[in-house]
This record gives structure tokens, C-alpha cells and sequence, in this order.
């Protein structure tokens, strides 16, 4: 039986960021993840990261992946790949099935980083072939190179849904519908914004009735439902389809804890079973630590955070720290941490009806129940600007702890300020040099850069492009709007295409100036 | 039990559309190993050393893996993440084989799973 300091279970970000933190301080640690290959699901995130700098904001989530598998590996992490630990017992000992072997490990301190595993939810015909988790859409398109299916309907608004579908749309697929049976959408405006305005339809208070197929699916069956979830009668809807996803949540995957005896409870706001643990990820057990979303659903940023948090926790408990430098280490973290958690999503702002931002403006109602902030709505918000010449205008409406934005501009054009979930503003518009940094850098893609009036009735709009192919310059379509309905014609003008963009390429469309504010999308005829 | 299809691309109403990314627009050019070959249900395919068995399924456009062993219902993948237990099929003469996380290899012989078997119900 090996003997380590540290035993971490999961080699997903919060795993990884604690082995990381253990390591530098000299505890013999090892990481089990039972998958092929670690990162968690951080390798499967290819879109950028909110927050700010510290968060990692504007990188791609699979590019972090990297940084901390590399960050792992210069530490002297040892990471045993296709090892599922099935089992952690009395002393912290830890059992752990690599192959058809069964192994014995033992740990003076673990940590528990297994993540979350995804929920279900069930109707007639969810057991056909082609009803799959948005998780292994996920797998499908980003690990494996191969689309999931190809007309599919996305059942779930959480960011999950909102995500997932985006990647559908980006790897070539015909996202029918994003249904959710709640009334509002689930994650942020943005993630949907950005998903409505390439023509998919939300549904909301609408959920499936059944699943279409003999031997796989065929087609799909919505309704509306009441406030008390029951089918309203003739509001049936169908779709074609191949492919049905399930995006409807998270639960952690505490079973290990709960085997070892800690103290659990069941919270939903944390997302089911959880152990009671202490904000350093301490649980009832001494010993046994935890990070990441098995201690509560969040995000991956949150998770990393924790993950190092558990990381001096557990080094200061076998004495590899003093609690002096724990102590400054956990404020540092914490600060981070608490950086991420304000806003709209925050987790103490769960379940509770948000109508106005922090700076009193009413909230789009038409972002939360149809993915879209209405023509007569987005005037309101502070970063929608009108100048002469080209100048950006930033349709973020909700307040979300992010500001890459306002570090993009070289002639400083846009604030936020201290306080990173404020909604941006755009205080010298007229300085704009039209170099496309702030369209390219926000994560949430709600930068586009407009001049309102190029002299000859029409107007420019340069939005963020982020599919294949890509379009040349003089290629006739039409403007969709924010709704994705087409709403004028429109020619691309250019497409521009820097390693400083990161993949985000900036493509300019005219259209009739009347349409300036209105044309968000590009579709080829 | 009707056939799969069983294509390197869906044919839909006479366009073939590729189930296998080959450019994406964030993550490039996608990276295999090398071509290799294997069977389904005794019919030769293609596919690529190393990827996920339910991987070169899907790019071939089969979406049935197996019969459950009771109501004869058709199963396929479902979490893609090895935790469900779905996508199980029989591989090299071995039942109940995960194949959405085992790697494909040279010559593998992949059957449907009937129940837990790789006889079909009327031959048990």
C-alpha cells in the first residue's frame, strides 16, 4: 500500500489547482482522475472566460486547461490517469481501480475534487437513441471531432444549454429550438444573445412532451406549461430532429464523502447532496477536504479558486505551512473568490427575482424570456452609444464581475470601474480608432463597432464572428436582428482575422443605415 | 431489427453531410491517429486508432448499441463521459464494454448487445 501527504481525487481544475498549491510546498501528492485524459471539463470550454484578469477573463477555457496542466507538471504533480477510486474509507485510506487491478493508497490528507455529473429528466421516449446530456454534445464535438447529430433541439437555459448550444451552431449543426420549462432563461443574457441573434427560437415555460422514433429519435414534441409545470392543451409544438439535449443541471458527486462519514446535507442551492464544509473547504472530517462544484455548484473559475484554497489548507494541516502564511494565502483567494461571486448569478442572488440592475436600470424582460433584448429596451443601457464615426456599442444589460473590456481599448474609451460587475460605459466614443480590441475581447460577444452614418444611407456594423466559413468581403445576405429574424440586406465588407483576437474574427457588414442599431447578425444568401 | 446506416456520412435527402468536424472555428484542424479498420456487426469499417469506439460509431452514423435485455428497447450513447452505461456493446467477444471512453484499436470486432449478449433474442 504507496502512503502519500496528499490524496487528490479529480484532476479537473479545482484537483489540479490544489495538487498544484500542495506540490510547491513539498507534500508527496497524487491525483487519481478515472478519465483517459485530465482537465475535468475545463478541455471541453472553448469559449472566453469572464471575470477579470486574476479570473483568467477573455482566455478560453481549454487554453487555462493547459496553463495548469503545465503549471501541474512543473510543480512535480503526479497525476494517475484511468484510475476510478471507488472507495475511501476509515484512516483516509483509498481504494482505487487502475485496470482490472485493485489498489490501496493511503493519505494523511485528501481532497475531494470529483465535479458534478449531469441531471435528467424523463417524458416518453427519452431512452431512444439520440436523447444525450449537453455534456456529451460537449465531448462529442470539442474532445472527440465529431458533431453530436444534426438537427437538435436543447431542452435547458442554465449556462450549460445557452453554452453548449452556441458550440452546436459553431461545429455545423441546426439548432432547432432551446426549450426551458422555467419562464426565465437560466444563465446569462449574453450566452443567449449571442445564440438568438443566429435565428435559434426560445421557448420558455415550455418543455417536451415526447420523443418521436422507433428505433431513434425522429422528432420532438413541446408545450407550454403553467406556473404549476402542467401542459397546457393545444400549445403543442413539433420539431425534426436527430438529436435531443439535456442541459437540466448539475448534481455533485459527493458519494465518496458520504462513504467516509462526513457530515452531508441536501442543499439545493448548492445543487443536491453536499458535504458541510467551511469556506476553506474543511468538511467534518479532519483531513478531508474539498473543492470545486462537488461542494457546490458554480463554475470552473470558483473551482480553481477552491481548488488551491483546499490546497494550503491541506498543507498547513500536515504542518507544511504555518498558519501566518495560510492565512494571507486564503485572503488573497478569497478576495478573488468573493470578486466572483456579485452580480445577477451570484450564489447568494439564486431563486431571487432580479428587475433592475445595480445602477437602477430595469433589466430586459425580453432578454430573460426570449434570448434577446427588444429594439425598444436596449436604448436604456449605458455602453449602447451613439457618435460620429465609427464607435463601439456594448449591449451588456446585466450585471456580471467582468471587465476585460475595459483593459481591450488603447485609447481607453470604455469604463467600468472598481467594481467589476458594473455594466460597462463608453465615456469618449469619439476616440474610437476602430481597431476591434473590445469587440474581440468580450467574452460574452456584446461589442460591435458602428458607424451610424457613412454618408451614403448606409451604415457599418462590425460583430464578433466566431464560425466557418467565413464570409468574403462583397458577399450579399441579409442583417438578422438581436431576434435573429432577417431584418434588412446587408454585404460584408470585411472580415478581419488577427492572432491578437484569439480566434474571434471581426466581421464588418453595410447595411441601410436605418438599421444601424438594429442589425446585429450575418447571414449569406 | 431494421439496419443501421452505416456510411463515413448521413445521407439526407441526397446531400451528405460530414458527421466529423474537420476545421473548427475555434479548435482548428481536428487531430487523429492513423486510419484504422475494425468491424460492426461483422461489417468492415473505418475509423481512427485511439478515438473512443462510440466516437467512429457516431461519425459512421450508427446511433443504436444495443437491445436492453428485457423489452428489446434500443440504447445508444447518452452521457459520452463513461458513466452511464448506455453505450455498452460487446467488444472483442467481451459484453457490457463502455464504449464511449475505450479506444479504438485495429481489427476490433464491435457487435450490438442483446441483453448481454451478442446473439440476437431469437437465437438465446
Amino acid at each position: 500500500m504507496k502512503r502519500y501527504d496528499l490524496i487528490i481525487v479529480g484532476a479537473g481544475p479545482s484537483g489540479l489547482s490544489a495538487a498544484i498549491e500542495a506540490a510547491k510546498r513539498g507534500m508527496k501528492t497524487i491525483i487519481f482522475d478515472e478519465n483517459e485524459k485530465p482537465g475535468g471539463q475545463l478541455f471541453k470550454q472553448i469559449h472566453k472566460f469572464f471575470g477579470s484578469k486574476e479570473h483568467k477573463a477573455k482566455i478560453r477555457g481549454f487554453v487555462i486547461g493547459e496553463q495548469l496542466l503545465k503549471e501541474a507538471d512543473e510543480a512535480g504533480v503526479e497525476v494517475k490517469l484511468n484510475a476510478t477510486v471507488i472507495g475511501l474509507y476509515q484512516d483516509k485510506e483509498v481504494v482505487v481501480k487502475i485496470g482490472e487491478e485493485i489498489c490501496h493508497y493511503k493519505g494523511d490528507s485528501i481532497i475531494i475534487a470529483t465535479g458534478a455529473a449531469e441531471n435528467m429528466v424523463t417524458f416518453p421516449g427519452w431512452t431512444l437513441p439520440g436523447v444525450i446530456g449537453a455534456g456529451a454534445a460537449q465531448t462529442m464535438m470539442n474532445l472527440h471531432g465529431v458533431k453530436p447529430g444534426q438537427k437538435i433541439l436543447m431542452l435547458g437555459s442554465g449556462n450549460v444549454g445557452l453554452v453548449v448550444s452556441f458550440q452546436l451552431l459553431q461545429c455545423g449543426c441546426d439548432v432547432v429550438a432551446l426549450v426551458d420549462a422555467a419562464p426565465r432563461i437560466g444563465g446569462y443574457g449574453v450566452h443567449a444573445a449571442k445564440v438568438a441573434r443566429t435565428g435559434v427560437p426560445f421557448y420558455l415555460s415550455h418543455t417536451i412532451v415526447k420523443a418521436e422514433g422507433e428505433d431513434k429519435v425522429t422528432g420532438v414534441t413541446i408545450a407550454e406549461v403553467d406556473s404549476s409545470f402542467k401542459f397546457i392543451p393545444g400549445t403543442e409544438k413539433h420539431f425534426d430532429v436527430d438529436t435531443i439535449c439535456l442541459a437540466v443541471g448539475l448534481s455533485p458527486m459527493s458519494q465518496l464523502l458520504k462513504m467516509a462519514g462526513c457530515e452531508m446535507e441536501d442543499n439545493p442551492k448548492r445543487g443536491g447532496q453536499v458535504p458541510i464544509c467551511d469556506e476553506n473547504g474543511r468538511t467534518s472530517i479532519p483531513g478531508i477536504f474539498v473543492a470545486g462544484d462537488v461542494s457546490g455548484i458554480e463554475e470552473a473559475s470558483s473551482a480553481m479558486i477552491e481548488g488551491r484554497m483546499a490546497g494550503i489548507t491541506a498543507a498547513k494541516y500536515l504542518g507544511y505551512m504555518d498558519k501566518e502564511e495560510l492565512d494571507k494565502g486564503m485572503e488573497e483567494l478569497d478576495h478573488a473568490l468573493n470578486g466572483l461571486r456579485q452580480g445577477m448569478f451570484a450564489p447568494k442572488n439564486r431563486g431571487k427575482k432580479i428587475t433592475e440592475t445595480e445602477e437602477g436600470i430595469p433589466v430586459s424582460e425580453n432578454l430573460l424570456t426570449k434570448g434577446y433584448v427588444a429594439d425598444d429596451e436596449i436604448e436604456r443601457f449605458p455602453g449602447v452609444t451613439h457618435a460620429k464615426g465609427i464607435h463601439p456599442v456594448i449591449e451588456c444589460t446585466q450585471n456580471i464581475p467582468c471587465n476585460p473590456c475595459q483593459d481591450a481599448c488603447p485609447k481607453k474609451c470604455i469604463s467600468i470601474g472598481e467594481n467589476i460587475t458594473s455594466l460597462p460605459t463608453v465615456p469618449h466614443a469619439e476616440d474610437c480608432i476602430n481597431c476591434g480590441m473590445c469587440v474581440a475581447s468580450c467574452s460574452g460577444q456584446a461589442i460591435f463597432l458602428v458607424d451610424e452614418d457613412c454618408g451614403d444611407g448606409t451604415a457599418t456594423v462590425t460583430l464578433p464572428y466566431e464560425f466557418l466559413p467565413l464570409p468574403e468581403p462583397g458577399t450579399k445576405g441579409v442583417g438578422l436582428g438581436r431576434s435573429g429574424q432577417p431584418v434588412c440586406q446587408a454585404e460584408v465588407v470585411s472580415v478581419k482575422s488577427l492572432k491578437a483576437f484569439d480566434k474571434t474574427n471581426l466581421l464588418t457588414m453595410r447595411v441601410p443605415k436605418e438599421y444601424a442599431m438594429k442589425a446585429r447578425f450575418f447571414k449569406a444568401e | 431489427m431494421p439496419p443501421n446506416e452505416c456510411e463515413g456520412a448521413i445521407q439526407k435527402g441526397g446531400i451528405l453531410m460530414d458527421t466529423r468536424i474537420a476545421v473548427h472555428p475555434i479548435l482548428g484542424e481536428t487531430t487523429k491517429g492513423r486510419e484504422i479498420s475494425f468491424t460492426f456487426d461483422g461489417k468492415e469499417m473505418t475509423g481512427y486508432e485511439g478515438e473512443p469506439i462510440a466516437a467512429a460509431l457516431k461519425a459512421a452514423g450508427v446511433m443504436i448499441h444495443r437491445y436492453t435485455k428485457k423489452e428489446h428497447k434500443p440504447r445508444g450513447i447518452f452521457c459520452a463521459i463513461g458513466r452511464c452505461t448506455d453505450c455498452v456493446m460487446v467488444v472483442d467477444g467481451v459484453p457490457n464494454v463502455r464504449t464511449c471512453i475505450t479506444p479504438l484499436k485495429e481489427g476490433m470486432d464491435v457487435r450490438t448487445q442483446y441483453g448481454v449478449s451478442a446473439e440476437p433474442f431469437d437465437k438465446q
